[in-house]
């Protein structure tokens, strides 16, 4: 789990200090909401687990710049996200459908339909559907990390919400 | 949404395994952001006067004072200039190069090539063709005689992999199935851009003009999936040169490679992910 925002705030000053037990502390509270929306976007836990690295290989690189006055979480959601719809659309333009995958397919849960229903949205319904339902950011916050109108973001939730309600 | 992701333990742990390393190779800025400036020319002067004194630095550090300029030469391989990630091979083994510079060990092979979209990857080691998805996780094997120079091409519905086996030349679809001779003779090597060494010197020649020279030897020069960069391999220097030909050209150059990758790597293939 995330900590308070004071917790949050003295991990970060402290890992640009250079303590790696408290960037450790960031890191864990960090990882699983990035890897799950990661995830949910790209469907994918391979990708899901590169992109989640990736975003914390970015925020060490921008870690000195950061300011602490903001919360670390929504900076880091936004760089997972971004890359996540960007990842999504690349695969949906260049489908390997050759399926070097040989292997068993993987076990359907029970539960899965919602979740193999929104993988069927676009990148960019998914990627709004899972920052509102799974890292509970209002429409104003989402519009905000992905640089969108948020007219465009409740339009993309509700569009979204319509076609799951729809399909299932 | 109560929600878990298939294996998030296990990728939390392996992540955090990589970014731990990355935070302790990070160097903290303790001081305000408007001293950067002068303190990171300092270190662009004590680093171009290290590579001076190292012994492959000091043969070639003119030539790259020339042609990279001391500005746009990084101390290590911190990122790729362009989209795609790079297939390396050193003495530790075969490394994926993500563009923001963070790699994974893949595990001893030795060549290898991406496939079309750059989703999976085919190596070869002692007498197995092996085709791995970018974790490294083995998705297939075919057990062939000494394989080599693979390469994988095809279409969205329909790729295959040639490769050099007991002197002939094989192919075999991309799941691993319908093996087969396509021919005795090996494929010709492949274009885009030239090496040509000369009394010490190396050039690389693209589109019939030197865009690039140096002193020593060069020993490969890659294109980028995008077409627009050319990776010059330069193991006197011990460094990677990315050069944009055109104009406006620019240079980039990357240091100390063989400290990064255990030896100094052969480029494998720079291809379309990321």
């Amino acid at each position: 789990m995330a900590g308070s925002g004071r917790d949050e705030r003295a991990w970060v000053r402290r890992a640009q200090a250079g303590s790696a037990s408290d960037f450790e502390a960031l890191f864990r509270a960090h990882w699983a909401p990035a890897y799950r929306a990661a995830y949910l976007v790209v469907r994918d836990a391979a990708a899901a687990e590169d992109i989640a690295q990736e975003g914390f290989l970015a925020a060490i690189r921008a870690l000195d710049r950061f300011d602490r006055r903001r919360p670390f979480g929504p900076w880091l959601h936004r760089i997972v996200v971004n890359r996540a719809i960007d990842w999504a659309r690349a695969r949906s333009l260049r489908p390997e459908a050759e399926a070097v995958d040989v292997s068993a397919p993987e076990r359907t849960e029970p539960d899965d339909e919602l979740l193999a229903e929104l993988g069927r949205l676009s990148p960019e319904h998914r990627a709004v559907i899972v920052l509102r339902y799974l890292l509970e950011y209002t429409p104003g916050e989402i519009a905000e990390l992905l640089e969108l109108p948020r007219g465009t973001v409740n339009s993309r939730l509700r569009r979204g919400l319509d076609t799951l309600k729809e399909r299932l | 949404m109560r929600f878990r992701a298939p294996g998030e333990q296990e990728a939390q742990e392996r992540a955090w395994a990589v970014v731990r390393r990355a935070y302790a190779e990070r160097e903290p800025v303790a001081w305000p952001r408007r001293h950067a400036r002068p303190l990171a020319a300092a270190a662009l002067v004590a680093a171009v006067a290290a590579a001076a004194l190292s012994p492959p630095g000091r043969s070639v550090v003119h030539s790259l004072r020339e042609a990279v300029g001391v500005q746009e030469a990084e101390p290590a391989l911190f990122s790729l200039p362009t989209r795609g990630d790079l297939l390396v091979t050193s003495r530790k083994g075969l490394w994926l190069v993500h563009r923001d510079g963070s790699k994974r060990l893949l595990g001893h092979y030795g060549d290898a090539t991406f496939s079309p979209h750059g989703l999976f990857i085919a190596a070869t080691r002692a007498n197995q063709l092996v085709a791995l998805d970018p974790k490294g996780n083995v998705r297939w094997t075919l057990a062939r005689p000494a394989p080599r120079d693979p390469v994988w091409t095809g279409t969205r519905t329909d790729t295959r992999i040639t490769y050099v086996s007991g002197g002939r030349l094989r192919m075999v679809a991309g799941d691993g199935t319908g093996d087969h001779v396509i021919a005795r003779r090996t494929l010709p090597p492949s274009d885009v851009a030239s090496i040509r060494h000369r009394a010490g010197q190396s050039a690389v020649l693209a589109a019939g003009r030197v865009v690039f020279r140096g002193t020593g030897r060069f020993d490969q020069v890659v294109r980028s999936p995008d077409g627009r960069w050319l990776l010059v391999t330069w193991p006197t220097a011990d460094q990677w040169v990315f050069v944009r030909p055109g104009t406006p050209r620019r240079i980039v150059g990357a240091s100390r490679i063989s400290v990064q990758f255990g030896g100094f790597p052969h480029v494998q293939g720079w291809c379309c992910a990321g």
